[in-house]
């Protein structure tokens, strides 16, 4: 814990050859939120190659629309650390309050920052990332998502078990609705909206015009997060409730379970690399699961404590805007 | 892969408590919204739980190996290992964070909405930043610093000191100790830190045996055994330069040897006594309920004491 790099040598010498212009291996940055630190991971190798400090909680991430800075909140710090997304090389940070979750618009002008302590929805300008717009929607926001014309945001207020939506041109409210116990997790999906409800042990559809719920699917005890793969073609939602925690694969259309993967660890944030296999942060485990959705078999990563947010760099090579849940 | 350092399995140990003891709770009375912390409390009960087993298992045999005092019957030792639970392993950690938390979560609110971001030390002094070992100890000299100003303080006022006695009534005084102190005065200190902690930033929570470490020193300090440590004494407390303060002639206001961890406080501020005994420990003006009474015996005559001591008209300085 105390030794910030795990090996020194390694990653100055990794920051020295993106610098160079050489292409930089893949990375996984892991962000252990009781660690206060973010693990970088080689992901041709699997081996730690460095251990980057941050101030109290690193919990999620977000790509500037140009691809040039990986953001990652530090909620409790009050900051946001900038990272080479490539590299995965410090590159400072900014003073923003309370940033848990967080998120660009699709029409990149906006960065939408929940701030799960303090219960707000801030909205930044996404280039000076100054204070547009601050909402007090409910208590403990958690999780966001768009329409894809960034006419619409929706945030999940977990103690207030609601969903609340705001319009981005007039930045006023919609409507807050109530979805269930514990919402955490949010996709815009079809035309539609995914939220994972965490106490309902599952998934809540909801009709983005007037938020009523369309339809509801059990997932597992503690549905917590919600992912498309990047050919739109498996729903994922990590379940991470008491005792049994697991990854469910979904359809995207009807919704029906595909497969239920068994994860002992409380999986998170999940991450699909390009030979598809899924980087899983398991928070009770201190460990990354790299899952072979194919058979089922999974290898482990030991990380920091309580690993949240997961970012792969492979993502860097595919097209659209690059979100921690999707593809867009 | 899966290594085994100290630290990863009590992370483990945190996190099967966690899955299995604590979030059904949560999710039964849907409190799911605190999942995320409720890993923070496992951690810190299973660290105050390795404290006590850690504390017990060096203590006890030095405590036999070369004790100062020996006591026919240890009744009222016993009171002070229910202290040591309730405080380190028990609800009161749990309670303690939550509060702060809660608190904390406040005062950070009502100061963003003003456009102000509450400062950490880290962020204050940007070299800590990134030196996490160095943080670590910043923190723990200036938390070590309050503690010995509070302390000094709970022996200058009446009315504290009335409700401090009760850590000090202990006329059998060992590694138990430590947690012994009235519920009301458990509460001042906890303001006390809180005020620290918001204008220095809550100290991470990534030093766990760091942590452990200082409080380990704290218990020992308070240990029956005949130690010193010679000239490192005037950097770190031994068990005889805490038992100096815990010794019947410096109980109340003139008192000495204040610091919890670093002596070197009593040697700045001039309150330090390195004298070379092992004296008897107690407070002779305390109550009899206050040094072998149950828990809840002491917790009242504290109270009555310290309403006592409020409410007591001052006494005049007699003039020559």
């Amino acid at each position: 814990m105390i030794t910030r790099r795990l090996a020194l040598a390694t990653p100055f010498a990794l920051y020295a050859t993106q610098a160079c212009g050489a292409a930089a291996p893949p990375i996984c940055m892991v962000m252990n939120s009781a660690g206060a630190n973010i693990s970088v991971i080689d992901m041709t190798t699997r081996q730690i190659i460095a251990t980057e400090p941050a101030l109290r909680e690193p919990s999620h991430w977000a790509l500037t629309p140009d691809r040039q800075t990986l953001y990652i909140c530090d909620a409790s710090g009050n900051a946001v650390f900038a990272f080479d997304p490539r590299t995965g090389a410090p590159k400072g940070r900014h003073r923003i309050a309370d940033p848990y979750q967080l998120g660009y618009s699709p029409d990149q002008n906006y960065l939408v920052v929940n701030a799960l302590r303090l219960n707000h929805v801030d909205v930044y300008d996404a280039t000076t990332l100054s204070l547009v717009k601050r909402f007090h929607a409910g208590r403990m926001p958690s999780h966001l998502d768009f329409s894809p014309d960034s006419r619409w945001c929706f945030s999940s207020q977990q103690q207030s078990n609601t969903l609340f939506s705001f319009d981005m041109a007039s930045m006023t409210p919609r409507w807050t609705v109530p979805v269930g116990h514990t919402p955490a997790g949010v996709l815009w999906l079809n035309g539609k909206l995914i939220v994972c409800i965490m106490g309902e042990n599952g998934i809540a559809e909801i009709d983005p015009l007037d938020g009523h719920i369309t339809r509801r699917q059990q997932t597992g005890p503690g549905a917590h997060n919600v992912f498309l793969d990047e050919k739109n073609r498996i729903l994922y939602i990590s379940n991470r409730g008491p005792g049994d925690t697991s990854l469910t694969a979904l359809d995207p259309v009807t919704l029906e379970i595909r497969r239920r993967y068994a994860i002992p660890g409380g999986p998170d944030d999940i991450a699909i690399a390009p030979d598809g296999k899924i980087w899983i942060a398991l928070r009770f485990a201190e460990q990354v699961a790299i899952l072979d959705p194919v058979t089922g078999d999974y290898d482990t990563i030991d990380v920091g404590r309580s690993p949240h947010g997961i970012y792969l760099s492979t993502c860097l090579t595919q097209k659209g805007q690059v979100t921690a849940e999707r593809l867009r | 892969m899966t290594t085994f350092s100290l630290d990863r399995i009590f992370s483990i140990l945190a996190g099967f408590m966690d899955q299995y003891a604590v979030l059904p709770v949560l999710y039964h009375f849907h409190w799911m919204e605190w999942d995320d912390l409720a890993f923070n409390w496992c951690l810190v009960c299973v660290y105050g739980l390795f404290a006590v087993i850690a504390t017990y298992a060096i203590c006890w045999p030095l405590e036999h190996w070369r004790p100062i005092e020996h006591w026919p019957d240890q009744k009222a030792v016993l009171t002070d290992v229910f202290y040591t639970l309730l405080n380190r392993v028990g609800i009161i950690p749990v309670i303690t964070f939550l509060l702060f938390y809660q608190v904390q979560t406040f005062c950070s609110g009502w100061l963003v909405d003003r456009g102000f971001i509450p400062p950490t030390l880290d962020t204050v002094v940007p070299f800590l930043f990134g030196h996490p070992f160095v943080t670590f100890w910043v923190y723990a000299l200036i938390l070590d610093f309050a503690d010995y100003w509070r302390h000094r303080l709970s022996h200058s006022f009446r009315a504290w000191y009335a409700l401090h006695a009760l850590h000090h009534a202990q006329r059998q005084m060992s590694f138990w100790s430590d947690d012994r102190n009235h519920f009301f005065d458990d509460v001042i200190s906890f303001l006390w830190f809180f005020t620290i902690g918001l204008l220095i930033g809550i100290p991470p929570l990534q030093f766990p045996l760091l942590i452990l470490l200082l409080r380990f020193i704290e218990s020992l300090s308070h240990a029956n055994i005949r130690l010193n440590f010679g000239p490192l004494e005037w950097l770190i407390v031994s068990p005889r330069f805490h038992r100096l303060h815990h010794a019947l002639r410096a109980a109340g206001r003139n008192s000495c040897n204040y610091a919890g961890v670093f002596s070197l406080w009593d040697v700045i501020f001039r309150t330090a006594d390195f004298s070379p005994v092992y004296l008897p420990t107690g407070d002779a003006r305390a109550p009899e309920a206050l040094a072998t009474g149950s828990y809840l015996q002491q917790q009242i005559c504290g109270a009555k004491m310290f309403v006592k001591a409020l409410f007591a008209p001052r006494k005049k300085k007699a003039t020559v």
